[in-house]
């Protein structure tokens, strides 16, 4: 790498940061999806470190998009965590 | 970012964990089992001990238990019944 290249990478700094997208979604809808396909939509409570994540009022979809329950409040482990999307509706939409 | 919303943030899944012990929740695991019970503790790797459970597969009953460990690298949520 040359030295300009190092420069310019190094006064770049990203516009924002993975997990503020994340932050700033706490409190609107967001659409979880596992490594598996399996699917949650909620509104996002709050996250940690991990991004384990809590949501309320949350539909979950099977891998074949059909509703499997509907919960009020629950703790999602990030193990299989694959793909968050800020405003999303979820797969019926 | 790091000070109050970072607190915020982590609060609330601390907060969540702390609100719903000895409460019934529902527990699901990677391979579809659901655990139905009175959570009776849970921790940061969230392995969880659950009272009078019943374990369901594709909501059906098939088995239950007293107290059960649930290790937490199996576990895909768990939420208030």
């Amino acid at each position: 790498m040359s030295a300009e290249n190092k420069e310019a990478q190094d006064t770049e700094v990203p516009q924002i940061l993975p997990l503020e997208l994340i932050d700033k979604s706490i409190g609107t809808k967001i659409w979880a999806i596992m490594s598996d396909f399996h699917e949650f939509v909620g509104t996002l409570e709050g996250f940690d470190d991990f991004v384990n994540i809590v949501l309320s009022d949350v539909t979950e979809y099977d891998v074949s998009k059909k509703v499997v329950s509907k919960k009020s409040k629950m703790l999602l482990s990030s193990r299989n965590l694959a793909m968050l999307v800020p405003g999303g509706d979820g797969p019926d939409f | 970012m790091d000070t109050e919303e970072q607190k915020k943030t982590t609060n609330s899944v601390a907060n969540y964990l702390s609100g719903i012990t000895s409460s019934p929740v529902i527990v699901k695991l990677n391979n579809g089992f659901e655990y139905h019970g009175i959570l009776s503790s849970i921790d940061g790797f969230m392995n969880i001990v659950l009272e009078k459970c019943s374990e369901q597969v594709g909501s059906k009953v098939v088995k239950n238990y007293n107290e059960l460990f649930l290790r937490g690298n199996n576990v895909m949520y768990i939420s208030q019944a």
